[in-house]
């Protein structure tokens, strides 16, 4: 008889306070806790603007070369087609290319050391000619552009990761005349 | 009567057929042809030499490990020399040398002058027969003791009708720092000589039929080209122009070389007539091909190309004529390495990430492999005689050059400053 007294108490309890709850949700949302809004003054320093035409007169070619205006790109292991994420960074090269159109390209090929020496110099030079390819669909000159492949003998990081590996795989675009 | 010919000529078949098969046998049975044992006591100095013992063990010691390379010879233990009275040079006591297993005997003799000019006696005698073979006398200065006693080995070589390789030359890439250039030295990897001294990158170099030329390739002006160095003259010779030239191999009949070029716009395999400078194009293919390697006969070459999608092993006529496909198994093949018999190809294979060194038998189509579980092994190619090869490894972390026999056994490292690759062994010296 106890048992069951205390059995009714506690679910009339439960209902009690899943109405409650209900009621409360529907009638007031939940004030979340007071936030401060953190800001950092704006300091009026102006950088220093210069335009893709200003930096391609002020700089020299080993300058171009060194900010990289014409950017590096990879390749998929043993592959040579120019992979999807990387073509708008010969759209990029290309658009460059076409406005200083006075400047020759060497475009150097690159494997990863994960191949033989002489098939490397192969696939090293299939991997220049491929982006030297999407260039002039691009509308770029082909005698603006050289190729050479240099197989696995200039590593640009040591590793022995796919990372590394990645970063080797790749074709450098050099500025060779401006 | 015409079931009696139609016998007969099954029966000669047969016996053709048979006979081809034992030529087969044959020179399987001298692969494994048990060694001939061979005792080789201290040298002695004549009465009238300066008594060098500095120059007696070096002479020693060098004939002691060509004859041990050789897989021809076998040294008796030096420990069984002390169950026997000490070597008499006048007096040789021949049933003792037999009672410790020696078929051969070889008795060495040095005369040491004041200006340390070396004269070696070098006699060889038949144990069993008691009987003097041959003999030789050398003479040379203090820093040709080891060219001395590797001509004492090239010697024993040919008396037992074995090509000699032991004066023979490799030559190879030494990279210090960012610095690669060419050097040539003794197979066994002492007395190292540079050959090259311009600070571009130099690679895959190759030898000349005679020897006497080195055909390397270099990024003199960007790209890389062909260049013949002579090494007597000194002179160097560029061979090619425009794309990207190397891996060249010169035809055994000297007047030819093969190489790689991608002067057409991609890499195809030409053919260079060193007389007229003509090339000849023999591969027409979308896909690289290259790597290009003679056959010992001349008749065909071996190469690598991808033109079934991944880098395989195929053998050609030496006109670019009837390409078949050697290795059928796996996905990267490359640097085809023709034996000097003709019957094996050795070359690298990728498999699982590791790279290792393969023969594959062109009778039996039987492959072996020669290295195994020690980091990446290259460039494999033959010696003169084709019973060892020379390959690159970076087993060790750096990449040096090994030896290692026909069956896998024996693999010593030869080189150990900088870093080393791409070696070419000499040919059949004449």
């Amino acid at each position: 008889m106890k048992k069951l007294v205390v059995l009714f108490m506690v679910l009339s309890l439960i209902m009690l306070f899943t109405a409650c709850g209900k009621k409360a949700a529907k009638v007031a949302p939940v004030q979340g806790p007071v936030v401060e809004k953190v800001e950092e003054p704006i300091t009026q320093v102006e950088k220093p603007y210069l335009s893709e035409e200003e930096i391609f007169q002020q700089k020299t070619i080993e300058e171009l070369n060194k900010y990289q205006v014409l950017k590096m790109i990879n390749f998929d292991f043993d592959k040579y087609q120019v992979r999807e994420d990387m073509k708008p960074l010969l759209q990029a090269n290309a658009d460059w290319m076409l406005k200083f159109s006075t400047v020759q390209v060497l475009i150097e090929g690159h494997c990863d050391e994960r191949g033989t020496i002489e098939y490397n110099i192969a696939l090293g030079e299939k991997r220049a000619e491929a982006a030297k390819n999407y260039l002039t669909s691009l509308g770029v000159n082909a005698t603006n552009i050289k190729i050479v492949s240099y197989g696995k003998s200039k590593p640009l990081v040591h590793g022995v990761d796919e990372a590394t590996y990645f970063q080797n795989r790749r074709d450098e675009f050099i500025i060779t005349k401006k | 009567m015409k079931i009696r010919q139609t016998v007969l000529v099954a029966f000669v078949f047969l016996v053709s057929w048979q006979l081809s098969g034992q030529e087969e046998i044959t020179i399987r049975i001298k692969e494994g042809m048990p060694m001939i044992p061979v005792a080789l006591p201290d040298f002695q100095f004549t009465e009238t030499s300066l008594p060098n013992n500095e120059i007696k063990n070096l002479i020693h010691e060098t004939l002691w490990q060509d004859l041990e390379f050789s897989r021809v010879f076998k040294l008796v233990p030096r420990e069984h020399y002390s169950y026997i009275a000490r070597f008499n040079a006048s007096a040789i006591n021949f049933k003792d040398w037999a009672s410790i297993q020696a078929n051969i005997l070889i008795s060495g003799q040095l005369e040491i002058g004041a200006d340390e000019r070396i004269i070696f006696s070098l006699k060889i005698y038949e144990v069993n027969s008691a009987r003097f073979i041959f003999g030789r006398n050398y003479g040379g200065k203090k820093d040709l003791c080891r060219m001395i006693a590797h001509k004492a080995a090239d010697e024993m070589m040919k008396h037992f009708g074995e090509k000699p390789l032991f004066t023979s030359k490799i030559v190879y890439v030494c990279e210090t720092g960012s610095d690669k250039e060419i050097y040539i030295m003794d197979y066994d990897g002492f007395r190292p000589t540079r050959i090259t001294f311009n600070n571009y990158i130099d690679m895959l170099p190759s030898w000349s039929a005679n020897n006497e030329k080195i055909i390397y390739t270099a990024y003199r002006h960007l790209s890389p080209d062909l260049y013949m160095f002579d090494i007597y003259s000194g002179k160097t010779e560029l061979l090619s122009s425009g794309g990207v030239n190397y891996a060249a191999d010169w035809s055994p009949g000297a007047d030819q070389i093969v190489y790689t070029s991608s002067k057409d716009g991609n890499t195809e395999i030409y053919l260079k007539d060193m007389k007229t400078g003509q090339d000849k194009r023999l591969t027409f293919n979308p896909a690289i091909d290259t790597s290009p390697c003679w056959s010992p006969n001349g008749r065909e070459i071996a190469f690598t190309s991808q033109r079934n999608g991944t880098p395989q092993i195929y053998v050609m006529d030496a006109e670019g004529s009837n390409i078949r496909r050697i290795t059928t198994e796996g996905s990267y093949h490359d640097s085809p390495a023709w034996s000097p018999d003709g019957m094996r190809i050795a070359y690298v294979s990728r498999i699982e990430g590791r790279f290792d060194i393969y023969v594959f038998n062109l009778k039996s189509n039987d492959i072996i492999k020669l290295t195994e579980n020690a980091g990446r092994n290259e460039n494999p190619s033959w010696s003169p005689d084709g019973r060892h090869l020379v390959f690159s490894s970076n087993r060790s972390g750096k990449y040096q050059l090994y030896l290692v026999d026909y069956d896998g056994r024996n693999i010593r490292q030869i080189t150990s400053s900088g870093e080393n690759k791409m070696p070419k062994w000499q040919r059949l010296l004449k």
